[in-house]
Order: C-alpha cells, then sequence, then structure tokens
C-alpha cells in the first residue's frame, strides 16, 4: 500500500509517576481503514485514543492525524475527527433534536446547513422516531446510533470510538456495524476498540495493547494464521469422485480420508485453495463445512503466548 | 442455605410490573430448575434487568404466582434477600473500600463467621487474581476487576439463587473466561441466571430465556431454540467480502447479508428459498463479486438472536 497513513503515531509513551500506561507504540492506519484496537481493561487503550485525539499530552513520541501535529496543534486536530466515547456524551434532559443543534454549533453547523446534514443523518441511521425524545429515554442501542450520527456531524476524515457497542444487543450492534462499514467505504477512517472479539472480523486491521505494549499489529486473518490451528475443511462426497477430488486438493492442503469424505487442515485459505474446493463441489454435489477458529480464541492464544514466552 | 427448596427455584406465573404508565414486565410465566446457567438474553429494553431485579425482591410486582426459593414476591422477601446472589449493571460496592474490605463488610452484614470469610475470600480472591490487590481500593480498580469483584461478592455466601445483570459488558476475553470459570464451579449447586449480550456466552448457557417488550417470547436450550429458526445461512467467501454482501442482498430471498472477516454471511428466508443447491449456485454466480467458494452452514447464535430479534421464526 502506497497510501500515506492517515494515523501515524510513533514512539508514543505516557507515564504517570512510576506507571508507564503506554510503553513506546507505533502504529499507522491506512486511510479509509477500519482499524480496530484491543486490549483488556486496564491496558492502556483509552491512555492512547486520548492521546490521538489531542486531550492528553504524551511523555514522549510524536503524533499525526490526518496530516496535522497533534501535539503541536492539539485543537486544531479536532475540526477533522469524530470521536465517541464509551458513554455516548449526549446530555440528558435534551431531546435528540436540541443536542443535535448544540452539537452543530460547535462545529459552526446552522441553517440550511445543518438541515441537509443533519436530514441526511437522521435517514441513514433510522432516528426520525427519536428526534424529540430526552436522550435519557432512548433506548441503549438507538442512543449509540445517534452518538455515532453526532459524531460524524461534521463530515470529520476519521472517526474514533472507543467501545462504541458496550452494552448493546446483537440486532442493534449488527445495525452500527453497518453503518460503520458504509462509513468506511465512503472513505472516512474508522479507529475502534471493542471488547466483542467477533466484531474483530468486520475490520481491515488489528493491533492489540497489553500493559502498554503492541502484541500484535496485523489483518484478522494473519492473526488468526499465527494463533489458531487454522481452518479445518470437511468435505463429504461420493466414492466415486474421491480419486479426482484428492489429487486437485493434495496440492493445496493436508489431507486425510474419512469415512464419507475428506478432512484438511489449512493454515491459511488462498484463493487457490477456495477455488480448488469450489471446482471439486460444484462438479460433485459434494458437501463441505470450513471451521475457522473464533477471534475469541486466537486472542486467548495471543495473551497465552504473551504469559509463557517460548 | 436454610431456606433452600429442593422444588424449582422459581416459580412464577403472570408476572407483571408497572412503571408508571409503562408495563415492563407484561405477564411473564416461568418454571426454572436449579442446578443450571440460564442465559436471559433479548433487546434493549425488553425487560431483562426489571425480571432479575423483581426475582431479587428488589420491585414491588403484581402475579398470579411469584415464588423464588420458596418465598414469595408480593410477601416480606427480606429472608429471600440473604439467599440470592445480585449483581447489577453498574458497579455498586464500596468504592473508598479496599477489595477485601468489601468482601468483609458484606460478611459481616450476613453474620458470616470470621473463619469462612478467610476461606471463602481467600479462594475467591485466588481464583479471580484479585488477591495481589486485595488492599487496592475498589474505585480504583479497572472495569474487568471491578466486575470480578462484584460476582466475588456475590458468591462470598454461596447463595442457592444468583441474579447477574450483565456482568461482563465491557470487559475483556480474560476477565470475562475467569468470572465463567467461577459460575461454572457454581452450577452444580445454584440456579444461575445472567444476562448477556456476548454470543459465546449465550451459547455457553444451559438454557436461555429470550424476552422482548416484557414477554418471554422464547425459552429453551440454545441448540433447541435454533432449531426454531426460519432462516438458512450460507458463507460466500471472496476477496472482497463487503462487495459480496452487497451483492448478495440484491437475492430476493436474502433476508440479510454481512461481510464478516474473509466471508460474507448470507441469511435466506426458509419460506423463500429455492433450495440449498440453487442458493449455493447463485451465490458463485454474483455478478462481479468475486465469489470463489459458496457454502452451506449450521445457525449460529448470531442468527437465532437475530431471528428472535426480527421474528423470523417457524
Amino acid at each position: 500500500m502506497t497510501t500515506a497513513p492517515i494515523i501515524r503515531a510513533q514512539g508514543l509513551t505516557k507515564r504517570f509517576g512510576d506507571f508507564t500506561a503506554v510503553d513506546d507504540l507505533t502504529i499507522e492506519v491506512v486511510p479509509g481503514s477500519i482499524f480496530a484496537f484491543l486490549g483488556a481493561n486496564g491496558s492502556g487503550k483509552s491512555t492512547t485514543i486520548r492521546m490521538l485525539i489531542g486531550l492528553l499530552q504524551p511523555t514522549a513520541g510524536t503524533i499525526e492525524v490526518d496530516g496535522i501535529d497533534v501535539l503541536h496543534q492539539p485543537r486544531r486536530v479536532r475540526d477533522h475527527i469524530g470521536y465517541m466515547g464509551q458513554r455516548v456524551s449526549l446530555y440528558q434532559g435534551l431531546s435528540l433534536r436540541e443536542n443535535v443543534e448544540f452539537y452543530a454549533g460547535l462545529y459552526g453547523l446552522s441553517g440550511a446547513e445543518l438541515e441537509r446534514r443533519w436530514g441526511a443523518l437522521r435517514e441513514r441511521f433510522s432516528l426520525g422516531e427519536a428526534e424529540a425524545d430526552k436522550t435519557e429515554d432512548l433506548p441503549t442501542g438507538i442512543r449509540q446510533r445517534a452518538g455515532l450520527a453526532l459524531s460524524t456531524l461534521h463530515q470529520p476524515r476519521v472517526l474514533f470510538l472507543d467501545e462504541p457497542t458496550a452494552g448493546v444487543d446483537v440486532h442493534s450492534r449488527g445495525l452500527f456495524w453497518e453503518l460503520i462499514q458504509e462509513e468506511a467505504e465512503a472513505g472516512v477512517t474508522v479507529f475502534v476498540t471493542t471488547h466483542f472479539l467477533e466484531e474483530v472480523e468486520y475490520c481491515d486491521w488489528v493491533a492489540f495493547i497489553d500493559a502498554g505494549r503492541l502484541i500484535a499489529n496485523t489483518a484478522p486473518e494473519t492473526l488468526r494464521r499465527d494463533y489458531s490451528d487454522g481452518y479445518g475443511i470437511s468435505i463429504d462426497l461420493p466414492d466415486a469422485e474421491r480419486p479426482r477430488a484428492r489429487a486437485v486438493l493434495e496440492n493445496l492442503a493436508t489431507v486425510r480420508s474419512t469415512p464419507t469424505g475428506f478432512q484438511l487442515a489449512a493454515g491459511a485459505l488462498t484463493p487457490e485453495l477456495l477455488e480448488g474446493l469450489d471446482r471439486i463441489v460444484a462438479g460433485a454435489r459434494a458437501e463441505i463445512r470450513i471451521e475457522q477458529t473464533p477471534m475469541t480464541d486466537v486472542f486467548r492464544r495471543v495473551l497465552d503466548a504473551q504469559e509463557k514466552p517460548s | 442455605m436454610q431456606d433452600h427448596d429442593v422444588t424449582a427455584p422459581i416459580q412464577v406465573r403472570n408476572l407483571r410490573k408497572r412503571f408508571g404508565r409503562r408495563l415492563a414486565l407484561a405477564g411473564i410465566d416461568l418454571t426454572i430448575d436449579g442446578g443450571q446457567i440460564v442465559g436471559v438474553v433479548g433487546p434493549d429494553g425488553a425487560g431483562k434487568t426489571t425480571l432479575l431485579r423483581a426475582l431479587a425482591g428488589l420491585l414491588e410486582i403484581e402475579a398470579d404466582q411469584a415464588l423464588v426459593l420458596g418465598h414469595d414476591l408480593r410477601g416480606d422477601v427480606t429472608r429471600l434477600k440473604a439467599n440470592v446472589g445480585y449483581v447489577p449493571q453498574s458497579f455498586s460496592l464500596h468504592r473508598d473500600l479496599s477489595v477485601i474490605e468489601n468482601l468483609r463488610f458484606t460478611a459481616r452484614l450476613h453474620r458470616l463467621p470470621q473463619a469462612q470469610l478467610a476461606e471463602r475470600a481467600g479462594e475467591l480472591l485466588q481464583r479471580t487474581g484479585l488477591a495481589p490487590f486485595a488492599e487496592r481500593a475498589s474505585g480504583a480498580l479497572s472495569g474487568g476487576m471491578k466486575q470480578k469483584l462484584a460476582v466475588a461478592n456475590a458468591l462470598l455466601l454461596r447463595p442457592p439463587l444468583l441474579l447477574l445483570d450483565e456482568p461482563t459488558a465491557g470487559v475483556d476475553v480474560m476477565a470475562r473466561n475467569e468470572i465463567w470459570a467461577m459460575l461454572e464451579r457454581e452450577r452444580s449447586t445454584s440456579l444461575v441466571l445472567i444476562s448477556t449480550s456476548y454470543l459465546d456466552e449465550a451459547a455457553a448457557c444451559d438454557r436461555l430465556v429470550y424476552l422482548d417488550g416484557g414477554r418471554i417470547v422464547a425459552n429453551g436450550t440454545p441448540a433447541e431454540l435454533r432449531r426454531t429458526v426460519a432462516l438458512e445461512l450460507y458463507r460466500a467467501w471472496g476477496d472482497d467480502p463487503r462487495l459480496i454482501a452487497r451483492s448478495a442482498r440484491a437475492l430476493p430471498y436474502v433476508a440479510g447479508a454481512r461481510a464478516t472477516g474473509r466471508f460474507a454471511r448470507v441469511e435466506v428466508r426458509q419460506s423463500q428459498s429455492p433450495g440449498t443447491d440453487r442458493v449455493l449456485d447463485a451465490l458463485r454466480a454474483l455478478p462481479g463479486a468475486g465469489v470463489r467458494l459458496a457454502e452451506a452452514t449450521a445457525i449460529d447464535m448470531e442468527s437465532t438472536l437475530l431471528a428472535l430479534a426480527r421474528g423470523t421464526l417457524t
């Protein structure tokens, strides 16, 4: 990828007295990607985000967000970013519409421009019915969507979302991720934290912080390859088809015969392997099942590897 | 444990709870046997928290029958409360007391002998990894440690009934493991009711009670609930799963499609499905989507809960 990173943090360190909360962290985020930033409670995630958005001065290191030197121009970066915290920052006692007007005022958005922008968001985020309600009366899922809508009101180039889906039900989480993916497809860069590890599958990149240090920084697929048994693939197909299938498969993965067909083990699902499998399945009406290690288990292994260095 | 009834610990019929004009529980019928972990699931605002609080004896309710551990929720619930471990959604222990002081405080409230406290607290702190932080102020613990302490505190007296309201929301995977390891150990002697929005936790429950609009919509083992889902689930693998998902949504019988990892998850309404082979062929032939492999797969917890939320059941 030749595109210059839109977020670049180098040697980022934050100490509170004797305690090092973030220790020499270096990350780069590709524009228009969804970047998952994960870690245990107390691992330094929120401290890192607060530094990236210019709310906290690092002890050492440099940060650049959308071409802006965050350390020296922390206020300027705020026009370029949207932020949504663990507790959505909507003012209680105000209706959603009043919150919109309040935030729009902060960004200098008003009149026809505000109506156009909010009108589009209200429609896309299905917030029309909630507009007149006091924000404390809104169900969690709608409140989260409203928080996301407000954080994109000024059309920021980068969104920082700190546990946006915590405590949100599975249906609302699904809707929320569809919106996040749409933002990314429209070119917005999304920097997101979560404890729902299966949500990493919706992201392009994953960084994992443990005790202030980065212990993984890679594509989700690479992490799965390195910290799981890869993929288990079982294929059921008629006897007559098996010799032809075996000939195709043996070049692609480790193949074991089973009473009903084959069992394959593969570290990664390469395009060649997928197409090889599809040729067998399509030709013979075979049945195929692909088992992948859940991300939750992948991360348990990542953490175990930290505790027991080989 | 003197009050522990050998019959079903929870026996409620037509349980109702009204907040002003809003009916938060609209007639709950529920009989649950002990010795299992029961997940309370459902959308935000479904009544999960209200149900757990009602069963803990914390709310005035109406019902035709409302027996919890043999105590009537409509009468004096003082003795019930001594036998229930309840963990509310927000951290409610004393922030200015240390970890061990909080446990001591709970023990004294319930007149637990000193020797028993020392043994039980030591064991729980060990299992939760909180032992090195025993002297730390609870308010200064990380989110995950606070929740482990809250659950440990609820387990201190070995109550026959545990009611846990989203104890793992916002908690990291290792701390969740430790909380679940504690619950597993109680499974044989207690009834555990836990509300959760994690799919892996819902799948790990012996039984799920799905609430919506203050009513029980489904009640069964995870496998039983999966069988009621009127959807077929497919996976279409390729280089650009988001593009595949978008193209798949154009198929008339597709109920939903989302990119996840290397594939698009595609849900098809059973009533409209043209049959597995034809769906697979259609997915392979999605124009310009670059599907390299299409596969039919078993309904999982995600599809089960989504189908319950959307009402796509048989």
